[in-house]
């Protein structure tokens, strides 16, 4: 799978689960600080993208993940 | 630069604060908080922060606190631990100077929570921003100008004149709840956590110049600055603030492989509490007693003397009241002629009008308001106070009124104890609700009394100066130090330790080492008979146990036997020992045995330890400490501590020991400890304190760099 492909799929899954426009999830956004994930959020993200991606992750490295751009690298890692 | 306290004003006192990471989840701590800052009435602005919610509590909120139009005073930040630092970089970036981080997650869980926090530290540093926290349960100012419940504790505290500083945010909830119960009002109550940035000590600064704060109270798990907090409680209690702490940790931590007597001895809390009881720092045993002594000092005058009336209407409280004040140091009034005569006209006949007055079971409020009035107003009486049982017949609520009534008319102390549980409670809670100082048991009553005297007492007391002695060698020391240190060892043999002691003026006997029985022969009729003989070794630290030392030698022949002996004594104790020599030392005839000693202690600096000596020093640990440098003030209570006090003021026909030369010793070794950190510790044991005007003279000494 492109880069790109991963990065739009994570985009997506994110303001799917966060409940945002797909516009607010830029690459530099954290998590927490700019998209207001709060814990349990940050556990369904990390279902979410496992589903999406069929992998998968290892769940203590996954949530030390901070940003959009950090969690596309991390995934594609994976592919 | 951080302006320290234009900083903790605007976290006291802000006009506008921001929650940072708050939420719309009630139960949870960022929601929480912000609902506490709104339901105490804050006398400003609130912000709420969100990256997703637009309003919050029905107030609009803002994706980033650089959102924010208008100046914010105060930040309060809630988000996890793992982005404290976008946000508090985006409050330096707006000039927010006072920030509260409640979120855990920093220094208390290791690792990368260390990481975390020092980064706070430095962002802080760089915007000149002062913090409270991490990991705290946040700030409340009772103050009407202010209020703020800027925390995640269940309720606001009444206002009150007690200030309350915390290193536990949990034990803070529960002090707010006990202390809610009881009508204990706060003037500030701060969680301060982790004190990444804003310690106790600041705090302590800050208070001492609070108008609102008469007493402070403080809870504390470590200490960091030993030194740092000796001299902020000086300066509040100088200011006229008690400074109460209850310090967690008592239970030794064993002391550390340590070669001295002073080191085994010295354990951290033994040290904490010397620490705190020459910095006048009032030490509790507990959050009960704390609070029993808060309440006197907020709500009472000190008194006078420490004469007390006592009224009860029972006689057996009224004995135990009265032995419990006699224990405490207090004494009973003598009623002058006038109080017993109103007394006798206006108390039925079984009544007892002397002190303590018991105005008999029966008895209900006017009989309390006669006695009352009587004994606030006999001109020896500095203190009231009160016993109720709750008999049948006993008014209590009137009569709790009445103590109320009648006092507030004068300006000496009165506390009370309504004795019991059910039936006394609203009788209580008049007392409490009038700021009487109510006790469940007359034995706390008492000694916060006693406590609160004492602090009246020592307040009149002259500042303590530090003597600095100029006759001393320093260089000497240093040189001796160094030549130790460059060859590898750590402990000083007994002529160097003499060389180095005699170089700070403490009073050496006379003494040489000899290498042969003949040279020793010769040194021993120089000095004068009779000699004691010690061996000399690096590896035989504990010379009497390896049977190393002999005394009272009174012949040549004496001496070349000790000679043979001790080398024999010494090859069996330890056959690896090298024997340098055996010193032969001027054997001082009479005297006391005391030992003097210095430790390094870890939040402290430099201890000094007196006690009575001998080889028994560690069984019968007759011994006080002070934190170095000494006043002579300090040397004199440190020496008036212990039991040898009592044997150097000279029992059963001895006379009294010199004691200008063994305060004299007392000072010079504290000042040697503050000039040398190099010397780790020390031992002089025995100092032996020969009768007032002959001196007094170091037998022997062990020093450890």
């Amino acid at each position: 799978m492109e880069k790109s492909e991963v990065q739009e799929k994570v985009k997506k899954v994110v303001a799917n689960v966060l409940k945002l426009d797909p516009e607010e999830v830029v690459d530099d956004a954290n998590f927490i600080f700019d998209l207001g994930a709060d814990s349990m959020q940050s556990l369904e993200l990390v279902a979410a993208f496992e589903e999406e991606f069929d992998i998968e992750m290892d769940e203590d490295k996954a949530l030390a993940i901070q940003t959009v751009s950090d969690a596309v690298e991390f995934i594609a890692s994976y592919l | 630069m951080k302006d320290f306290k234009y900083n903790l004003d605007k976290l006291f006192y802000p006009d506008s604060i921001a929650v940072v990471g708050t939420n719309k989840v009630v139960g949870t701590v960022p929601h929480d908080i912000l609902r506490n800052i709104l339901d105490a009435d804050f006398n400003g602005v609130v912000y709420p922060v969100s990256p997703k919610e637009r309003f919050v509590a029905g107030i609009k909120a803002y994706r980033y606190v650089t959102d924010i139009p208008d100046p914010v005073d105060l930040a309060i930040l809630v988000f996890p631990s793992s982005v404290i630092h976008l946000a508090l970089e985006q409050c330096g970036q707006i000039g927010i100077k006072a920030v509260i981080i409640i979120s855990a997650g920093f220094k208390e869980v290791g690792g990368e929570g260390l990481e975390r926090e020092k980064r706070v530290k430095e962002i802080a540093d760089k915007f000149g921003m002062s913090i409270i926290g991490p990991n705290c349960l946040g700030v409340i100012n009772t103050d009407a100008r202010s209020k703020i419940n800027a925390s995640f504790a269940r309720r606001m505290p009444e206002e009150g004149s007690i200030g309350f500083l915390s290193q536990s945010g949990a034990l803070c909830t529960a002090v707010l709840d006990y202390a809610y119960a009881k009508h204990i009002g706060f003037s500030k109550f701060i969680s301060f956590g982790n004190k990444a940035d804003v310690t106790e000590i600041d705090l302590l600064y800050y208070l001492k110049d609070d108008p609102k704060t008469k007493v402070i109270l403080m809870y504390l798990e470590e200490v960091t600055d030993g030194p740092g907090l000796m001299k902020a409680a000086q300066a509040v209690i100088k200011a006229g603030k008690p400074v109460l702490i209850l310090k967690s940790g008592r239970t030794s931590e064993g002391a550390s492989a340590a070669a001295s007597h002073t080191g085994s001895m010295a354990g951290s809390d033994e040290v904490c509490d010397a620490a705190f009881r020459q910095a006048r720092i009032i030490r509790c045993q507990d959050i009960e007693e704390m609070f029993n002594i808060a309440i006197a000092f907020a709500y009472q005058p000190i008194p006078k003397s420490k004469k007390i009336a006592i009224i009860t209407n029972a006689g057996g409280p009224g004995v135990l009241t009265t032995d419990a004040a006699i224990h405490d140091g207090l004494e009973l009034a003598k009623f002058s002629e006038e109080t017993t005569e109103i007394l006798k006209k206006n108390l039925p006949k079984t009544a007892n009008i002397k002190n303590p007055v018991d105005v008999i079971g029966d008895a209900r409020a006017d009989r309390y308001n006669v006695a009352l009035s009587a004994a606030f107003k006999d001109p020896d009486v500095d203190g009231v106070f009160v016993i109720l049982t709750p008999q049948s017949m006993t008014e209590i609520d009137l009569i709790a009124r009445e103590v109320a009534k009648v006092s507030s008319h004068y300006r000496k102390p009165v506390y009370t104890s309504f004795m019991g549980e059910a039936d006394v409670a609203q009788g209580i809670d008049v007392l409490q609700r009038n700021k009487i100082p109510h006790y469940t048991l007359p034995e706390s009553m008492c000694r916060a009394f006693a406590t609160v005297y004492q602090f009246g007492v020592e307040q009149k007391e002259q500042p303590k100066q530090v003597k600095t002695f100029k006759d001393v060698d320093d260089k000497v020391v240093a040189d001796i130090i160094s030549e130790v240190k460059s060859s590898g060892k750590n402990y000083l043999t007994e002529d160097l330790s003499d060389k180095l002691l005699k170089a700070y003026g403490l009073p050496i006997v006379q003494a040489e080492v000899a290498s042969s029985p003949e040279e020793a022969v010769k040194i021993a009729e120089s000095i004068g008979y009779p000699v004691v003989m010690k061996v000399v070794s690096d590896q035989i630290i504990h010379k009497s146990e390896a049977g190393g030392v002999l005394l009272k030698i009174n012949s040549a022949d004496d001496v070349k036997n000790g000679f043979e002996k001790i080398l024999k004594n010494a090859n069996t104790y330890d056959p690896n020992a090298q024997v340098k020599g055996i010193l032969v030392e001027q054997m001082v005839p009479d005297g006391e045995e005391v030992i003097l000693g210095l430790k390094r202690d870890n939040s402290f600096g430099p201890v000094i330890m007196f006690g009575l000596g001998g080889i028994y020093v560690e069984v019968f640990k007759d011994v006080s400490f002070r934190v170095a440098p000494l006043s002579m003030y300090d040397a004199e209570h440190m020496i008036a501590e212990t039991k040898s006090a009592t044997i150097l003021q000279g029992i059963r026909g001895k006379k009294p020991g010199d004691m200008e030369k063994l305060l004299e010793c007392i000072l010079r070794l504290s000042q040697l400890a503050v000039n040398h950190p190099s010397i780790k510790e020390l031992d002089i044991n025995p100092l032996i304190v020969r009768e007032k005007g002959l001196g007094a003279f170091v037998a022997d000494a062990r020093i450890m760099i």
